[in-house]
């Protein structure tokens, strides 16, 4: 390797180091998320051991012998000899012989009825709240609701309950708590009928913004590109404004226009149109206006682009078409439009993928609604991983509907490249050779 | 000499103060609070400056700074920062939430349960009332201790229900029948209907729900004889016949011309603004709202313009009922046990009465505990009182089950479905029946 190589590669680490730090390893992680059953249950950082009172109905289905559930089933505490032994030996033995007196041989379902017992003591009661929890835990006998750090302390805990050798393995592993790896993730996706609505809403979704941002945007280029510099400059900003304003601004802006006492409504009132909700009455309305919303920005960006290369195309070409006697709509058609290829790939590319992936402004304008049929695929994988009510979010079911997308957007940028030639429009300009 | 005596008077003066003072630092989080939720934080800054005057005359040395923090993005945001916090090792001592993270945050061993360190049978905790205690529990352990009560009442508009024919006495009874099972929800979308009819109020305004998920939505269920768990066997259940005639009575208020097609969603200000002047005939809500409605929205005449009942049953299956979705303290798990310690301990001392009653009439909320009915400040709010009497007895809570989270927003996208008209119920109910079989398996019940 010679210095210029490495001296190429130290230029170019600081962008190598933010691809794999905000690409690659967001993509890797995604992979493997999807493959666990990661949630707000089972923690990210990895797991503890522990058989609660709702584990033991579902042990005999984790392979757990019948006899081990009935084993762990049952009082959790209990004034035997041996667990007055450690009474005596922490508290003292007169409080012990006291004890026996009053509940030598009782057990207890909880703790508190422990604590309660304890409070019997009259010798020489133990007044501290945290000693006698402290006295209580002596008397258990159970391992129900206790946490484990680690299996070598479970596995211990478990063989000093008599639990028979042949079903350590099943109980360890219906004890941890933690996430583990499975691919119930994709079995789920295929079987619920809701993934194919959005994945059917997505489509619908990126197929109609796409085409109305492409065709915006070069309606927007070409007529301004036929105007003064000056007009032609103002009518552009203006367009960029929905680009630069922040979404949520820009999102209440067309809930006021649409919302059923809002502009749209106001406006039609006097010509008797009963004001309803634009934007959320039927499907279609909200589909319209998503893709307003949406192509509203997108436009634009198509708009600049396309300019930019409409100038560079030599005015020679357009005279001498003239010349020729075309017509506006010719010069477009047959001069220009065949020139635009690659802006055009590269805009159409750009934003399929990008709109694959986005939902900011659907959750902002509609939130999937009305009856979850503006539901696109990334807002779904929002929805699962991130946002819900009753507080278990499921990290590996969203990462598994943000895979799919992943892969579907891999595809596409491969179909793309094949379908638009990119070799071709890269290649080298003839003339230099 | 002189040194000596300096000594002298050093080792004295070390003599004299406390062993050691201990300085700690606890954290509070509150999920979901407003402005007028400010005591769910300040009451554990009391709590804090009760707590080291009780070590002080023990001579001990105890300073407790208190941090609090309530300014969250929404319910989502709130639930994130605390669970990466919590994987961070950094989450707060004491989080405010909603009762239904219990269960996953105690699987993930984000929390700690408050039992091991408080005296459950001992005051102030003794006082709460035992089945807002029971909710703070997950899998026969007490989690956490209610911070607030609340419940989610019936609304009905006075002036329009006059003009309907029900005289005052006629709506004073309503709560009560309602509760006798008198007056259904059938009754109720008749009543709208007419009043739609009769121009009292616009198409869309008979009945004016929630607009988003929310506990209300399970008391609908509850109405047409669902139940969210199986008490035997801890399991969720999933009532078909409940479930489609509770989609097919909000359908059917979507056809008679009584709630708008398009309502899910609607904005919470609007909402708020049009249920508290009178623009709905019947909605429902919860008893903080009496504070919105009253505050913010002006209207000054709330017993004279509003009455509230029970949610009303829908059919001979289903009863009156109303959801109490109290929040509650949680302890975090910490490095420190001294710090949970002690962040128990302030929990404890919050639940006061005094202290209690501070945030329940500062944010309309009700009251934990029995002893807070005698304090002169919950006894003489009349919005307390009433609610506590009419409601809380008729209250009960959604299951703290890890999965129910999955339930509820599959039954409420089943709801929306058949709302927005996507799906029939019946369509919607098989829906949402191969959703929560596949996503929850062996912990769902189908009836």
């Amino acid at each position: 390797m010679n210095r210029q190589t490495l001296l190429g590669l130290s230029f170019i680490s600081p962008a190598l180091l933010a691809v794999v730090m905000f690409f690659l390893l967001p993509v890797v992680l995604t992979v493997v998320f999807a493959f666990t059953n990661m949630s707000t249950s089972t923690g990210i950082l990895g797991g503890e051991y522990q058989i609660s009172e709702s584990d033991l109905r579902r042990l005999p289905a984790a392979g757990v012998s019948d006899e081990v559930a009935e084993m762990l089933t049952g009082a959790g505490y209990a004034v035997r000899p041996e667990t007055l032994a450690l009474f005596a030996a922490d508290f003292g033995k007169d409080r012990a012989d006291e004890f026996d007196t009053l509940h030598g041989g009782a057990t207890f379902n909880d703790r508190r009825a422990m604590e309660r017992a304890l409070k019997d003591l009259r010798g020489d009661p133990i007044r501290v709240v945290r000693e006698r929890k402290a006295a209580a835990e002596l008397f258990r006998v159970s391992i129900l609701g206790q946490r484990y750090p680690t299996e070598a302390e479970f596995q211990t805990a478990i063989r000093e309950l008599g639990i028979p050798e042949a079903d350590h393995a099943a109980l360890t592993k219906a004890a941890y708590t933690g996430w583990t790896f499975t691919t119930q993730n994709f079995e789920l996706l295929w079987e619920l009928p809701a993934t194919w609505r959005y994945a059917l809403n997505s489509t619908i979704y990126v197929v109609l913004t796409l085409a109305f941002n492409v065709g915006f945007g070069l309606f927007l280029a070409f007529s301004t590109f036929y105007l003064p510099t000056r007009t032609a400059q103002t009518f552009r900003a203006i367009w960029f404004l929905p680009r630069i304003l922040p979404p949520v601004l820009y999102v209440v802006m067309w809930q006021w226009l649409t919302w059923d006492q809002g502009f749209i409504s106001a406006i039609l009132r006097p010509f008797g149109i009963e004001p309803i909700n634009w934007m959320r009455h039927t499907a279609t309305h909200a589909w319209t206006f998503i893709v307003l919303i949406n192509g509203c920005v997108g436009a634009s960006l198509g708009m600049i682009l396309f300019s930019s290369s409409l100038r560079a195309i030599p005015e020679t070409h357009l005279f001498a078409a003239q010349v020729d006697g075309a017509n506006r709509w010719q010069q477009v058609r047959f001069v220009l439009l065949p020139q635009m290829r690659w802006p055009i790939l590269f805009i159409t590319s750009y934003q399929t993928l990008s709109l694959l992936t986005s939902f900011e402004y659907i959750l902002l304008a509609t939130d999937g609604g009305p009856g979850r049929q503006t539901e696109v695929w990334a807002l779904a994988a929002y929805h699962t991983a991130l946002s819900n009510y009753g507080g278990n979010l499921e990290y590996g079911l969203g990462a598994a509907y943000a895979l799919a997308l992943v892969i579907i957007g891999i595809l596409l940028s491969a179909l793309y490249l094949r379908f638009f030639n990119f070799r071709d429009l890269v290649a080298k300009p003839r003339i230099e050779q | 000499m002189k040194q000596i005596t300096c000594a002298l008077a050093l080792l004295a003066s070390t003599a004299a103060m406390p062993v050691l003072a201990e300085d700690i630092t606890i954290t509070v989080w509150a999920g979901g609070s407003n402005d007028s939720d400010h005591y769910r934080i300040d009451n554990i800054m009391i709590a804090a400056d009760l707590l080291s005057r009780e070590a002080a005359i023990r001579g001990e040395e105890l300073n407790i700074t208190v941090e609090g923090k309530r300014d969250f993005d929404g319910w989502d945001g709130f639930k994130q920062a605390v669970t990466l916090g919590a994987e961070a090792g950094n989450a707060p001592n004491i989080v405010v939430t909603s009762h239904l993270d219990i269960a996953p945050w105690a699987s993930a061993g984000y929390i700690v349960p408050i039992e091991d360190y408080v005296d459950l049978d001992s005051w102030p905790l003794n006082n709460v009332y035992a089945n807002l205690m029971e909710i703070a529990t997950f899998d026969g352990t007490q989690w956490g201790v209610p911070q607030d009560a609340e419940s989610r009442p019936f609304f009905f508009w006075k002036d329009t229900m006059a003009k309907l024919g029900y005289s005052d006495a006629d709506m004073n009874d309503m709560a009560a029948r309602v509760q006798a099972g008198d007056y259904t929800l059938r009754d109720m979308l008749a009543d709208a209907k007419k009043a739609v009819d009769m121009g009292l109020v616009d198409e869309g305004y008979g009945f004016y729900p929630r607009v988003s998920n929310g506990p209300d939505y399970a008391q609908f269920y509850q109405s047409f004889g669902g139940e969210l768990m199986d008490p035997e066997t801890g399991k969720l259940v999933l009532d078909r016949t409940a479930m489609t005639e509770m989609y097919q009575f909000f359908v059917d208020a979507v056809e008679a011309g009584v709630t708008r097609k398009n309502h899910i969603g609607t904005d919470w200000d609007q909402w708020y603004s049009e249920v508290a002047s009178g623009k709905a005939a019947f909605w429902h809500g919860g008893t903080w709202h009496y504070g919105r409605y009253t505050g913010k929205e002006g209207n000054d005449d709330f017993f004279g313009t509003i009455g509230f009942t029970l949610i009303p049953a829908g059919n001979e299956a289903g009863r009156a009922n109303t959801i109490t979705h109290p929040l509650v303290y949680l302890v975090t798990d910490q490095e420190e046990d001294r710090a949970e310690e002690i962040a128990a301990q302030l929990v404890s001392i919050a639940s006061e009465p005094r202290l209690n009653t501070l945030h329940a009439i500062a944010s309309s909320h009700l009251a934990i505990g029995k002893a807070e009915s005698d304090l002169d400040l919950y006894a003489g709010d009349r919005w307390a009182s009433e609610a506590t009497d009419v409601l809380l007895p008729h209250a009960n809570a959604q299951p703290n089950h890890p999965s129910y989270g999955a339930f509820s927003e599959a039954m409420f996208k089943g709801l929306e479905a058949a709302w927005a008209g996507v799906q029939t119920p019946e369509e919607a109910v098989a829906e949402i029946e191969a959703q929560m079989s596949a996503t929850l398996g062996d912990e769902l019940i189908i009836r």
